[in-house]
């Protein structure tokens, strides 16, 4: 019995020890964690703000509703608008095939999915360039029947389309593995058809997934970029969104509307963050 | 609602799943589907529901094709292995599942599918928890549930899919006698899917045991049990001793028209042991006792020949045989064996079962 109390006084000992070294290296790594996105991402989003708010609030508003930054503003909208309700549609559709039914070809259709992850956004505005524009494989055609995609708002709205398609899919697809297929088997068995099966049953139990791949795809195609760029052509006020908006005024020296621009972006991306972790908050109740 | 099942087979790719499957299941039956995993029975008790597709054959319900009908136009009740109650919803909703997606003009009202709910949720007992969601219930509680929901539609046929597959053996044992207290009640043609030859034994009117895909022998539980068809069936409805070549042929002295690689089969119980030999029986060695509340498992070990052979005793028939320890010899008389003509796989047509009496001089 006495041994049996010294070994337990001794592990006690020994577990306290170690349990302060643990937390030493717990607050060491928290710390240089926290100092490294304090750097990285906090100085700069605080930058953007306080460069935008300058020379004061009139001029920051001043710069977001002069007419240019308002059609770019319109534009990115109109574009989301677009880009965001087609890749939910056919990300569901293609997260169903691919998570519930088995098929041949289903590992080359996962990768895809994954092309727009995998390719530079600079090279998928190429792509669209090659296919669309006036030397490219359907130029002549597009231009017999006067239908511009180039340098336009339908190749913006296209090469969003393209940047912005994985992330719904991609969300949606451990989720509906997960349940399988049970639930909506027993849906058919109690008569239901293929509409209620959905509405009733796959939906619901996907919605907190799929919001969280909506959020994510909106912020993308609000901010993308790159790809826009190349098709874009950067028309004042017909073919800019925001993020090109932004570089040209940037590129002019007008540096206190370029923040103030920018500022809406990154408002866009705290927004999304905050609806990203309430969704997460509501997924992990349920 | 009869079901007729005409000369079925399926195949997954390559692997052939069931194979020229014949049953008849007449109106009101409660049948078990057993056989190992892999036998096929899922298979088939999916093809009934309509929610597998046949390669060929056919199935008829009520003397009707129903082999091209969609699962919805079937108006059977599945209940699925592992509940799959619609985890959003709450239990009045999962019930009422069933009802609420129907055409309007034979939906019934509102008041009509929240009485229906109700009476079949007193019908499993489960009445209090209807606001309650499913993550909140034990596997039992969801299992009757699944119940409730699958008959909320009011199906002619009921299939159920290793119903008690996952719970725990007080509960099965439970929800065994209360599924057979309903199917009595309501009278509906039952059709479930277990590997538990207790639970068939215990459950059905009609047992079909399946291996590979093919009926090895379709009976009552007395049927199948007393007389089975082949070893297949003899060694799956029970624990089994095998005794093979020269220690058969020692057993079995009458018959001398064994042929080599023959195999006998006794079951654990029929082995007799007794202290002191009567003329009859072989010396064997206690290797190993183990008691299983009211019996007595022995493993035992011929002395001659060193095989190994276990009996089961009854703690009242291991009382009356008196201390025993391991290491101890005693004689085992073998009174039952069966011999099989043919060896499992080679045919799945019944068989004439030839049984022996050992007789030692």
């Amino acid at each position: 019995m006495v041994s049996r109390e010294v070994t337990l006084h001794f592990d006690t000992s020994a577990v306290k020890v170690a349990s302060r070294f643990d937390s030493i290296r717990k607050w060491l790594l928290i710390g240089v964690a926290l100092l490294f996105l304090g750097l990285f991402i906090l100085v700069p989003l605080l930058a953007v703000f306080s460069e935008a708010l300058k020379k004061g609030v009139q001029l920051y508003f001043a710069a977001l509703i002069e007419p240019n930054a308002w059609a770019a503003i319109k534009l990115t909208l109109v574009t989301a608008a677009v880009a965001v309700p087609i890749n939910t549609i056919f990300g569901v559709i293609a997260a169903w095939a691919i998570a519930k039914f088995n098929f041949e070809g289903k590992n080359f259709m996962l990768t895809l999915i994954d092309i727009p992850f995998a390719v530079s956004p600079v090279i998928a505005g190429l792509v669209f360039v090659l296919l669309f524009g006036s030397q490219g494989m359907l130029g002549p055609f597009l231009a017999e029947h006067n239908i511009k995609i180039i340098f336009a708002v339908p190749g913006i709205v296209l090469a969003t389309i393209f940047v912005t398609f994985p992330f719904v899919v991609r969300e949606l697809i451990p989720i509906m593995q997960d349940q399988g297929t049970d639930e909506e088997q027993a849906a058919i068995t109690l008569g239901a058809n293929g509409w209620q099966t959905f509405f009733r049953v796959t939906l619901p139990n996907i919605k907190w997934g799929l919001l969280y791949g909506v959020i994510l795809c909106n912020a993308r195609a609000m901010g993308e970029f790159g790809a826009v760029s190349v098709v874009s052509g950067h028309i004042r006020g017909l073919t800019n969104t925001i993020p090109l908006h932004v570089e040209i005024l940037y590129n002019e020296y007008n540096f206190t509307a370029a923040f103030a621009v920018a500022s809406l972006l990154a408002l866009l991306a705290l927004a999304t963050l905050v609806i990203k972790s309430m969704v997460e908050w509501k997924t992990q109740k349920h | 609602m009869g079901i007729s099942i005409c000369d079925v087979s399926k195949a997954f790719s390559s692997f052939p799943a069931v194979k020229n499957v014949e049953l008849e299941i007449p109106t009101g039956d409660f049948v078990a589907l057993l056989g190992p995993s892999g036998s096929g029975k899922t298979t088939l008790l999916r093809m009934i529901a309509g929610l597998e597709s046949l390669d060929s054959g056919k199935i008829l319900f009520n003397g009707l094709d129903y082999t091209n009908k969609t699962v919805k136009e079937r108006k059977v009740g599945f209940v699925f292995q592992h509940y799959a109650l619609f985890r959003h919803m709450t239990i009045f909703e999962n019930v009422a599942f069933g009802l609420k997606v129907r055409p309007r003009r034979n939906r019934p009202s509102k008041r009509e599918i929240k009485e229906k709910v109700h009476e079949l949720l007193r019908l499993v007992q489960l009445e209090h928890l209807v606001d309650r969601y499913p993550s909140q219930l034990s596997g039992g509680q969801r299992q009757r549930i699944a119940l409730a929901r699958a008959l909320a539609v009011e199906p002619e046929v009921l299939l159920l899919d290793e119903p008690f597959g996952a719970l725990d053996a007080k509960v099965r044992q439970e929800l065994r006698h209360w599924l057979r207290e309903i199917h009595q009640k309501l009278n509906i043609t039952t059709v479930f899917v277990t590997h538990d030859q207790e639970e068939a034994l215990e459950m059905a009117d009609t047992i079909v045991v399946m291996n590979k895909g093919m009926v090895e022998q379709i009976g009552s539980p007395e049927e199948v049990y007393h007389h089975p068809a082949n070893a297949f069936v003899y060694s799956f409805l029970g624990r089994v001793n095998e005794i093979t070549g020269k220690a058969l042929s020692e057993t079995t002295l009458r018959v001398t028209d064994l042929e080599k690689g023959t195999v006998g089969y006794i079951r654990p119980h029929e082995i007799v042991l007794k202290k002191t030999s009567e003329g009859l029986g072989m010396l064997v060695e206690v290797v190993h006792i183990h008691s299983v509340g009211s019996t007595v498992r022995m493993q035992l070990k011929r002395r001659d020949t060193d095989d190994l052979y276990e009996a089961e005793l009854t703690i009242e028939t291991y009382k009356e045989l008196g201390a025993v320890s391991k290491g101890d010899l005693l004689h085992a008389e073998f009174n039952n064996i069966v011999v099989f003509e043919n060896e499992p796989g080679t045919s799945h047509s019944l068989q004439e079962q030839t049984k022996f009496t050992a007789a030692f001089n």
